[in-house]
């Protein structure tokens, strides 16, 4: 196989190179290397493989990155969150021959190894959508793709210390991963997701660099413990960011490069705002002086033509005869910004997890004594949007009773961040003068 | 019955309205000093709360503020919607 590997990135540092830090463990550049060669070993992969990692621990996870990029086909990304029936659906439809989990490593199928070709490129990176109606969708992406706006100032990375709140298999976690890998910063990884245990060892571990959603700084600040940490470099992704959380972060890290990123698993990173302020600069769409090319268009669509494209229907489907990419992303010129309105599929982002409506309203029909139901997203000033439901009650029915009823089921039937947080009952519903269901908050 | 208990005992029912909807354990003694992230709502819950108490009051104080404020405990969250009440 051609082309930079992980494990080339890895051993372009001295042996001795600190790279990972868990609560009972440093790894240097040979420590990793060696536990990445174990693995490898152990596995009995060919460069024609395509493996399933699912559910691995942040330092597992990362050593097998580092064990098979440019080694297999490809690598599939499963978190340890997914339902067994969408794991072994994408693992299906990923054509996978090997399943690694945290305690097995399982050859499923060899007849399809045997079908491929070995003259691959680069070994595919494949990770699953957030999937919003409840089925996630496949995005192929390379190393090359994912790494292209991962800076690799080696000087600079030195003097960070990574922490690592997102699952390092989802797109933003690996972007933390590789950010700190290529420019040799030292990766603080937890071996629990408990928020408790994360903060602590971020405190313990001097982290100044960080990365998370919105929602997520605003329950870091909340918190409060995280202010004992010297953060230098915090990045805000996944989630509009607005104004309220940028001079909250400005307040309490004085001096930090403050980033929010535009970016979604299908476009990879499409660029960064270090200004401190919401939205991004209109005259980068004015004048063409963006980061890369970007337009509007006439429905209010803001579109990207990202330097490298993942692969995938949903990719081709989304671009236009310029090669542009619709991000499917609402946004408004106020003054000098453009401004993020939300999703044009009317698509509800509860703390960087997104969901369609139609997903939730299919559930809440179910539930007896429900006529009708809008689900829409309803602004929040903690964590982006909550969801919203209006419920058609039929006629007679008690509404608290119903409403505890509704409540129960979507608990017991969808994620917690599914659930409507607030519900009111109406007589009737309202369509706009499309006859669509108004979604807007 | 003072404007500051009226407000105080309007979002601690909210909040055990909240945990019993979700099922959720939370503390049963919620006082002044109590630890929001450790009441037994996670940021979720708290989010649901803030939402249901703008449903209530019409307003939403940490939309309205110039220097935003992120409050540690249920005393300092009271103290922020009694500010902004009126």
């Amino acid at each position: 196989m051609n082309g930079e590997t992980l494990g080339d990135i890895v051993r372009s540092f001295s042996g001795d190179h600190n790279v990972l830090v868990t609560q009972s463990a440093i790894l240097s550049v040979d420590h990793l290397q060696k536990q990445a060669e174990d693995l490898y070993r152990r596995s009995s992969v060919t460069s024609r493989s395509r493996i399933a990692l699912c559910g691995l621990s942040p330092s597992d996870f990362i050593t097998s990155l580092v064990a098979f990029d440019g080694r297999v086909d490809a690598m599939l990304f499963l978190p340890a969150s997914l339902d067994d029936i969408s794991k072994e659906r994408l693992a299906a439809s990923a054509g996978c021959t090997h399943y690694i989990d945290t305690e097995n490593i399982v050859e499923v199928s060899r007849g399809l190894e045997e079908c491929r070709s070995s003259e691959a490129d680069a070994t595919q990176w494949l990770l699953p959508t957030s999937g919003t109606t409840g089925r996630p969708k496949l995005i192929g992406h390379t190393l090359a793709s994912l790494s292209c706006s991962v800076k690799r100032d080696t000087e600079k990375g030195r003097c960070f210390v990574w922490g690592l709140l997102y699952d390092p298999s989802c797109f933003a976690g690996i972007q933390v991963v590789l950010q700190a890998l290529y420019s040799g910063s030292l990766l603080h990884v937890s071996e629990s997701v408990d928020f408790e245990s994360q903060i602590e060892g971020f405190v313990q571990n001097h982290v100044n660099a960080l990365s998370a959603t919105p929602s997520l700084w605003r329950k870091l600040l909340m918190d409060g413990r995280i202010k004992a940490c010297r953060l230098r470099q915090i990045t805000l992704g996944g989630e509009i960011a607005d104004q309220h959380i940028l001079d909250g972060l400005k307040r309490h890290f004085n001096g930090a490069r403050i980033v929010h990123i535009y970016a979604s698993t299908e476009a990879g990173t499409a660029f960064s705002v270090h200004d401190g302020r919401a939205g991004f600069p209109a005259i980068w769409i004015q004048n063409k002086s963006g980061p890369l090319p970007l337009s509007i268009r006439g429905d209010g669509h803001l579109l990207v033509k990202p330097p490298i494209l993942s692969d995938g229907l949903e990719i081709v489907q989304r671009l236009d005869s310029d090669g542009y990419l619709d991000t499917e992303d609402m946004v408004r010129v106020e003054g000098d910004r453009v401004i993020f309105l939300g999703r044009a599929s009317g698509a509800i982002n509860v703390g960087g997890n997104k969901v369609a409506p139609e997903y939730i309203e299919s559930h809440i029909r179910a539930v007896n004594g429900v006529v009708d139901v809008r689900v829409f997203g309803k602004k929040s000033s903690m964590i982006g949007q909550i969801v919203a439901a209006e419920i058609v009650p039929h006629p007679g029915l008690e509404v608290k009773r119903l409403r505890g009823e509704i409540l129960h089921y979507c608990r017991v039937n969808m994620e917690s961040w599914q659930t409507p947080g607030i519900v009111s009952f109406v007589h009737e519903l309202k369509e706009n003068s499309a006859g669509k269901r108004e979604r807007l908050t | 019955m003072s404007e500051k208990l009226i407000m105080k005992e309007k979002i601690i029912n909210i909040i055990i309205e909240i945990a019993s909807e979700s099922g959720w354990d939370i503390l049963t003694n919620l006082n002044d000093d109590t630890v929001l992230l450790e009441s037994g709502l996670d940021s979720l819950g708290f989010a649901t709360l803030v939402a249901r108490l703008e449903e209530e009051l019409l307003y939403d104080p940490f939309s309205m503020m110039d220097e935003p404020v992120y409050p540690r405990t249920l005393g300092e969250f009271v103290k922020i919607y009694e500010q902004y009440a009126s």
